[in-house]
């Protein structure tokens, strides 16, 4: 099929060259003017390690471990998000604690591993969404790397302290109260 | 100055061109060092980015990117020096040279300040002083000598994309500066003389960008033909010949010919100050002084050194038969109008 090619009649000022030239570099010069005097925090560029951008509401990033305020965590290991994980990244070990508390009602079960792999994990929020409890959130960091592999095997107390300081919150490296079997352990 | 060169055993005439010689070679190599800042940062601030910004010395003072330079400069030095199996192994390594020298060459002549006198002595701001016998002839035929750089480069590569872009940015050169030396011509008859002393004290009063705008129009377009920079920057065309003469160079090769193309843009900014925009001349003083008129000389330079860079970055590329048909059916023509018309004039004048 033939294309017709429109073609521009020009004036004769366009064809001298110079009058188009001309309105092209006021063009350029008036980008270069506005973005030699804006400040830099106002261009379009984000200077990323110094500045970040603010992610958009609703934006997947890394996993947080809710907590109560006491510290004792949210989770009461269901395995929900386990098993609603596409990428099968989420281990969960649970273990039974007795010390019933206030903030916690009756419930006696929490994990004593959970791991995620974010390697493997596709921040999809699934496990958000299957959490009865709410106990895990994704959220908005994303600037997520390290030099080896094994470093991005989150455990329990990463997860639970990934947003401790952006939210002003305790780092917590310790359950409240003790599990039953190291108790009998113990004993 | 007496005293200095008393002290150093040498006469006044031989320091002072020592230190001339060292002006010469260092200010439009340390000019072009910077106009690749100027080009980088200025780029990016004309397409609304904002550039290198994030080399600083001593990991601490990034001062707006300018130790980018120093970065740049080293990782030339301490690349790999590269030379291609079948490239022609003298000419490659002669190739930088031959792009160099007649860049750092061009600038020999260009008064850059009012002469003055000292010790019953005159001293003149240029390297060679005025009546030398060349006068405005030698940048011309120094520039047209870069020519050589460009087709040894793609010659001795061995690589097509490089005797492409050689091939087609001689032809360029070599069409353009018909134009050109036409252009100068009319000068040199208006002036009566082809020295640049000569050329800046007949733009006394008027500078000659007033009554030879033609000429200025011709000379300016001619020049970025011939600094082989956008519109004209055939040697390279990125989207078809990769880099033109010079993709197999790399390492420190690279640098001292992307150096030499900019030393080339200060050179050709300085003779179109001498020529069209009175030099040294400030308007409205009619005995600047060193320090003015130097300073004059190298703010009128600055500013057509940027706007090299400006319409570098405000127009494409032409297509090469748009290049030839504008060299030789505009250019050529219009430039042999303005001498004629010239010529007219002073004949009638008598």
């Amino acid at each position: 099929m033939a294309v017709i090619v429109k073609q521009v009649e020009l004036s004769w000022l366009d064809r001298t060259y110079f009058w188009p030239i001309f309105k092209g570099m006021v063009i350029t010069m008036r980008h270069f003017l506005r973005q030699i005097t804006t400040r830099t925090k106002d261009r379009y560029t984000v200077q990323y390690p110094d500045m970040k951008r603010e992610m958009p509401e609703g934006y997947r990033g890394l996993h947080e471990l809710k907590r109560f305020e006491d510290g004792a965590i949210k989770c009461v290991a269901c395995f929900m998000c386990a098993e609603a994980c596409p990428a099968r990244c989420i281990t969960i070990q649970a273990e039974e604690f007795s010390d019933l508390n206030l903030t916690q009602g009756f419930e006696e079960k929490r994990p004593a591993i959970f791991k995620i792999d974010m390697l493997r994990c596709i921040y999809c929020g699934y496990c958000e969404e299957a959490c009865p409890k709410d106990a895990i959130w994704l959220r908005k960091d994303y600037d997520l790397a390290a030099y080896d592999r094994l470093s991005m095997q989150f455990g329990k107390w990463d997860l639970m302290n990934t947003y401790a300081d952006a939210d002003q919150k305790d780092r917590i490296t310790m359950d409240p109260s003790p599990s039953t079997q190291t108790k009998a352990g113990l004993e | 100055m007496d005293q200095l060169s008393a002290l150093l055993h040498m006469s006044p005439a031989t320091l002072w061109m020592a230190f001339k010689v060292v002006l010469v070679f260092a200010g439009p190599l340390t000019l072009a060092a910077l106009m690749t800042w100027v080009e980088r940062r200025g780029s990016a601030m004309i397409q609304d980015r904002i550039g290198p910004n994030r080399a600083a010395l001593f990991g601490k003072w990034r001062l707006m990117g300018l130790p980018q330079l120093a970065a740049d400069g080293i990782k030339a030095f301490m690349k790999e020096d590269l030379v291609p199996p079948h490239a022609h192994k003298f000419l490659f390594w002669l190739t930088p040279i031959l792009a160099f020298l007649p860049a750092a060459l061009g600038f020999a002549v260009i008064p850059f300040g009012q002469s003055f006198q000292s010790g019953g002595q005159t001293y003149h701001l240029s390297l060679l002083d005025p009546g030398n016998g060349m006068g405005m002839l030698y940048p011309l035929a120094i520039g047209a000598t870069a020519v050589y750089g460009v087709l040894v480069a793609a010659w001795s590569s061995n690589n097509k994309w490089a005797i492409l872009g050689g091939m087609r940015a001689s032809a360029q050169m070599v069409s353009y500066e018909l134009g050109m030396s036409l252009a100068v011509i009319s000068i040199f008859m208006t002036t009566g003389g082809y020295d640049p002393h000569q050329i800046i004290a007949a733009q006394h009063g008027m500078w000659n960008v007033g009554p030879q705008f033609v000429g200025f129009l011709v000379f300016f377009t001619c020049m970025f033909a011939e600094t082989n920079r956008l519109p004209f920057d055939f040697a390279e065309g990125e989207s078809e010949i990769v880099a033109g003469y010079f993709t197999e160079f790399g390492s420190m090769k690279f640098a001292l010919m992307y150096l030499s193309e900019f030393i080339h843009l200060v050179t050709a900014s300085a003779l179109i100050v001498t020529l069209y925009f009175g030099g040294w001349r400030v308007p409205f003083v009619a005995n600047p002084g060193v320090l003015l008129s130097v300073a004059a000389f190298l703010g009128k330079t600055l500013f057509f050194c940027w706007v090299f860079v400006w319409v570098r970055w405000t127009l494409p590329r032409f297509r090469y038969d748009q290049l030839m048909k504008m060299g030789w059916k505009v250019m050529l023509p219009l430039s042999l109008a303005n001498f004629l018309f010239h010529a007219f004039l002073m004949f009638r004048r008598g």
